[in-house]
């Protein structure tokens, strides 16, 4: 288990130097220079900027300091737009916000999902199967910012018809943090959903049911410790996945309902062509998403007994 | 079991031998192939059927509509914007008109008094039509200015009179903002020297006709005269807020997220074909050499990457079509290279394909005659869920600004335009999410058709 | 001596795809008190659907049960309603299921999986159960009952699932045990082990034992009565030394032809049967196996077979029993010549 876990542990932080170095050399295959946004400047000033952000040096030298600081120092350097804020402070302020929505838009859609999904295969060919069906669909096909936008309209509409004053944008209350972060996790959750209706439909149909039948069980005795138990096992796996599709479904939900999040200031920064930032924020996020995925798998190998002897 | 009681004459019972070929006569029920029985399961399939037509509707509007409907995607009129769609093809006829004539203003001078009765005879000067609708109206004694107010609907009171169009010093007003085709009221009311708004008012519902003015026709090329009428386009689904035509548009962003949707899962996965095939094929060293690789790209986050290529493609206008579709192959083969891999690992050890290795069966003889034969289906399934998911990939990252950007549309592009004037016009926002929405759902389902229909194994458990 | 269980006429069918499987056609069976009664057949004859019906266990849809009575002292257990049906499994009838591996909750301890009948049938505490399912692991010879108690069937060969099975079976002690094939999944060894376990128990508990098997060497060691099932009807009902020594059914001489070793000692020749069973998507209107009887003849594929009792309580469905008709040397025809 333990040599196991180490393993895991090496791979996730290979990954993470992958990404970083991916992002250094995609964001360094930008032709022209990242200065050239500034207006006006004289050849002195340009100096002094490229050494500030020690971009007069050779590439694989800049590569070399970019590693070491992020990695050792734990610095992502400073934003070109804003010259005097530390990327890190950026990340520190916004994220925590993302964080916020991520975790409700998570908790929506797996508790979402896996009430729905059972409702679905216990009426299996029944209409509550056919309309989640069709709903799932739905929502695996309509992109969030549709629904996004049309909720906002909806809002916006009831508050001029009844002179409500719901919340529709920021992020000055619970409240207003609410339908973003079902929005958000709409299409996670149908996705989830479904795969926890055929989930659970193969437990429903495993002979190990038929024995908990066989034992006198009544239905609602088997459902609960058995079937939804290991019905929702195959969810969990894909919590990993599902975190990094709600991860990037937020740079649109925050755009939208204007939620000072990381996903709003990362397409902030990408529109200004703020380079470290942009650099910054994708080694936070994939590291933060290869360690999620990790922490998921790891979480998952005590919730299922099974695991423990593989590896 | 109960013995029988009736027991019948041996006389009635035919105990004579029967011969051995009879007594062995086997029904066999008809045997399919297995393509003609996923083939007919498919097309018993009614929402796959329904979803097939209608992508063969979707694909027919945006590459053979604009042969039918040849309005310029990118012309702008912006006297003809921010229509609602007419949901007609019917090009409008207008009257061409002298061009309003905005000189000349009677000059007004305020009656003393006090301001106790309501304007008097509203009436229109000249033709009140789309180009212009020009009021005039005498003012009662005390009136120093006047607030004009446009509704679409009766006025019901002093507080529903609509929108505040201008405050006038004068006895005429003319209106020519975004005028529609339809009953306009216009209530009038009278503001004392102090400023102050009289309670009263006075409303003129007015029919409004098609027009176009004269320079305005001039312009777009009719060669008329003053009193001639023109026929003008027809915007089925509206237009923008520069006045293009919304059909044309869709049609043109649809060609290109279709393109991107279509072409880049195409590529993609016959790169992945080809990777997978080999890394499966070849085994050992090899395999895992490639496999750890596709691991790293798998794990890269995939639309903060497809942002990152296009911020290193320099975040260019020109070719954001092609940026698009190189980065989406870049980082999505992997996905299919494991699939494939997957599929010829579990095939070269089934025994058929064994037995033609044995049998001394070239490499590419046995992967054309026996393995992709046997991958087609997977492949086929997967093609039909990259395609949706490619649409979506490309319309979210239009709509973020990141995408495809001008003069390039797509319909990611026309939400991201539309989401603007999303509070006030709707339907800017709504025309292409539902013909994004229509064709990603026609995708799925026709991928869960398909596989329905592939998958022998699905079959008996649902 | 009386019956514990009596099942007339019961006929189960499935609506598929490709039709309906009449998988059950009009089963008869009887089980005495402390009996054994084995049911013997090919794979695919309808034993395990016969019994899963009578459980109340079948998948419905695609299941049916279209007509039958299953008396069990005194209630028809096809007419129960399945809250009334709920207190009788598993402490008045248990069963035992074909397949050991999984047919145990992967993810459930043992412990918890033998506790639980108790404590819904008995009323006992989770304690209690625990303690009790110790007791019953220990009955069943398993090593280190005590830790296996904590372990998940994943860490369980098959033999010892089996034995946690049967543990759970007996758990509260039913006076009707179905064991669907036990050993089939086992190895020999280990089959004999479980065999005399599941005999040692019944003596113990005065189980009656509905033992299903395709294997008429576990037959010939287990059971009292033998009921041969064949395309689902029972073909050949009686005693196990009917059945072995005065087989009246081709099928059963067949059976017993494709068996190691024969009881005859005559013949140390395997012959398997012939072709294959009949497709229950339309079985045949006449003898279901005449198409592969050696001794059929013309009525046999034109009129179904009536039930002839070849000595006393000893029946067969086959034309042969009729008193009239030609004997062969093979075959047991009765005292009748
Ligand atoms: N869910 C089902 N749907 C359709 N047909 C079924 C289903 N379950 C069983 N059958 C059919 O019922 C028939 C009897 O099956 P059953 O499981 O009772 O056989 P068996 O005698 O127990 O065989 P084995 O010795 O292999 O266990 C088979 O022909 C099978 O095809
Ligand atoms: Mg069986």
């Amino acid at each position: 288990m333990k040599k196991y876990l180490l393993k895991r542990l090496w791979h996730g932080i290979i990954t993470i130097l992958f990404i970083s170095t991916a992002t250094f050399f995609a964001m360094h295959m930008v032709p022209g220079d990242p200065l050239s946004s500034e207006k006006a400047i004289t050849p002195e000033t340009r100096k002094a900027l490229e050494a500030e952000y020690g971009i007069d040096k050779p590439l694989f030298i800049q590569y070399g300091i970019f590693l070491k600081k992020t990695f050792i120092h734990g610095d992502l350097g400073f934003s070109y737009t804003n010259r005097n804020t530390k990327v890190n402070e950026i990340i520190a302020n916004h994220f925590p916000v993302s964080a916020k929505l991520g975790l409700l838009a998570i908790f929506f859609a797996t508790s979402g999902a896996i009430m729905w999904g059972a409702i679905a295969a216990k009426y299996r060919n029944k209409l509550p199967d056919y309309t989640s069906m069709v709903l799932v669909i739905l929502f695996i096909s309509v992109p969030s910012f549709v629904f996004a936008s049309g909720a906002q309209l909806l809002i916006v509409k009831l508050n001029a018809a009844t002179g409500w004053n719901l919340p529709y944008r920021g992020t000055d209350s619970f409240v207003s943090q609410i339908v973003p972060a079902m929005i958000l996790g709409l299409g996670t959750m149908a996705f989830l959903t479904r795969i926890m209706r055929s989930s659970l439909l193969e437990v429903i149909h495993s002979d190990y049911i038929r024995t908990a039948r066989a034992k006198g069980l009544s239905p609602k005795q088997i459902f609960f410790s058995h079937e939804l138990r290991n019905a929702v096992l195959p969810v969990i796996t894909i919590i990993g996945p599902a975190i990094a599709a709600i991860t990037t479904g937020s740079f649109v939900i925050e755009t939208i309902f204007t939620i000072p999040g990381l996903g709003k200031f990362f397409v902030q920064a990408v529109q200004q062509n703020d380079y470290t930032v942009i650099m910054g924020t994708t080694v936070f996020y994939g590291s933060f998403l290869v360690l999620t995925v990790l922490a998921v798998d790891i979480v998952y190998g005590f919730i299922d007994p099974r695991i423990q002897v593989e590896k | 079991m109960k013995k029988a009681t009736e027991i019948p004459d041996i006389a009635e019972l035919d105990f004579s031998p029967v011969p051995k070929s009879e007594a062995h006569e086997e029904k066999m029920r008809p045997s399919q192939s297995y393509w003609q029985d996923a083939m007919r399961r498919f097309v018993k399939n009614k929402r796959a059927m329904l979803a097939a037509l209608s992508l063969v509707i979707m694909l027919g509007i945006c590459l053979l509509g604009p042969l039918v409907w040849r309005v310029d995607p990118n012309l702008q009129q912006l006297n003809e914007a921010l229509q609602s769609p007419s949901w007609s093809f019917e090009g409008r006829t207008a009257k061409v008109i002298a061009d309003p004539d905005n000189s000349r203003m009677q000059t007004f001078v305020p009656q003393a008094g006090i301001l106790n009765s309501t304007v008097e005879n509203i009436v229109t000067v000249g033709l009140a039509s789309t180009v212009q609708i020009h009021l005039s109206w005498q003012a009662p004694p005390g009136a120093h200015a006047f607030q004009i107010y446009r509704n679409e609907l009766p006025p019901l009171d002093r507080s529903t009179l609509g929108v505040p169009l201008a405050l006038v010093r004068g006895l005429e007003y003319r209106d020519a903002l975004k005028l529609e085709l339809i009953d306009y009221y216009y209530s009038i009311v009278a503001i004392d020297q102090d400023g102050k708004e009289s309670d009263s008012y006075k409303t003129l519902q007015v029919n409004v006709e098609q027009a176009f003015s004269l320079s305005d026709a001039k312009r777009l090329g009719f060669d008329v005269e003053v009193g001639d009428s023109v026929v003008l386009n027809a915007h089925p689904l509206g237009t923008d807020s520069l006045g293009r035509d919304l059909l044309a548009r869709i049609m043109k962003g649809g060609q290109v997220s279709l393109y991107i949707g279509i072409i880049a899962p195409l590529i993609y996965i016959f790169l992945g074909i080809i990777i997978g095939g080999i890394s499966g094929y070849l085994g050992g060293k090899a395999d895992s050499l490639i496999m750890r690789f596709t691991d790293f790209v798998i794990a890269l986050p995939f639309l903060l990457f497809m942002i990152l290529f296009k911020v290193a493609a320099g975040n260019s206008s020109e070719n954001s079509i092609n940026i698009i579709l190189f980065s989406l192959i870049l980082l999505s083969w992997p996905g299919s290279a494991r699939l494939i891999r997957g599929q010829v690992l579990q095939l070269r050890e089934e025994p058929y394909i064994q037995a033609a290795r044995l049998l001394g069966g070239s490499p590419l003889y046995i992967i054309f005659r026996h393995l992709l034969p046997n991958t087609l289906g997977v492949i086929l399934v997967s093609l039909s869920f990259a395609i949706p998911s490619c649409i979506f990939t490309e319309a979210f990252l239009s709509f973020i600004g990141m995408g495809v950007v001008l003069p390039d549309t797509s319909w990611g592009a026309m939400c991201n335009e539309g989401v603007k004037l999303m509070i006030t016009y709707p339907y800017l926002l709504i025309v292409p999410s539902v013909f994004i929405s229509i064709t990603v759902l026609a995708f799925n389902i026709l991928g869960d058709g398909l596989r329905d229909a592939l998958d022998a194994k699905m079959r008996s458990r649902e | 001596m009386s019956k514990i269980l009596e099942i007339n006429n019961l006929h189960v069918e499935f609506d598929t795809y490709g039709g309906t499987v009449h998988a059950v056609r009009g089963l008869d069976l009887a089980v005495q008190k402390g009996e054994t009664l084995a049911v013997v057949g090919e794979s695919g004859c309808g034993k395990s659907v016969s019994f899963q019906a009578l459980m109340g266990l079948l998948p419905m849809p695609p299941g049916r049960i279209s007509s039958g009575s299953a008396n069990f002292q005194g209630n028809d257990l096809l007419k129960l309603k399945e809250s009334e049906m709920r207190p009788l499994r598993g402490s008045q009838i248990a069963m035992i299921f074909q397949d050991p591996m999984s047919s145990l909750n992967p993810t459930k301890k043992i412990g918890d999986q033998i506790a639980e009948s108790l404590i819904i049938h008995k009323g006992m505490s989770k304690r209690d159960a625990l303690k009790e399912s110790l007791k019953l692991l220990e009955l069943t010879r398993i090593g280190e009952a005590p830790k296996r108690l904590n372990q998940y069937p994943f860490e369980f060969s098959g033999g010892m699932l089996q034995r946690v099975m049967i543990a759970m079976a007996i758990a509260c002690k039913p006076q009707l045990l179905i064991a669907d094939e036990p050993t089939t999944a086992l190895d020999v060894t280990i089959q004999d082990q479980i065999l005399a376990l599941l005999k040692d128990l019944q003596k113990e508990y005065e189980m009656s034992l509905i033992l299903i098997t395709h294997d008429l060497g576990v037959v010939a060691r287990m059971a009292d009565q033998v009921a041969v099932m064949y395309a689902g009807q029972i073909v050949e009902n009686g005693s196990v030394d009917d059945i072995f020594y005065r087989s009246a059914h081709p099928y059963t001489l067949g059976l017993k032809q494709a068996l190691p070793n024969s009881q005859e000692g005559k013949s140390a020749q395997l012959i398997p049967i012939d072709g294959s069973p009949p497709d229950l998507f339309s079985p045949p209107k006449a003898c279901a196996y005449a198409a592969r009887c050696p001794m059929a003849r013309k009525v046999c594929l034109e009129k179904a077979p009536l039930i002839f009792e070849a000595s006393s309580k000893h029946l067969s469905r086959c034309w042969l029993q009729h008193p009239q008709a030609p004997s062969h040397p093979e075959l047991f025809c009765g005292e009748r010549k």
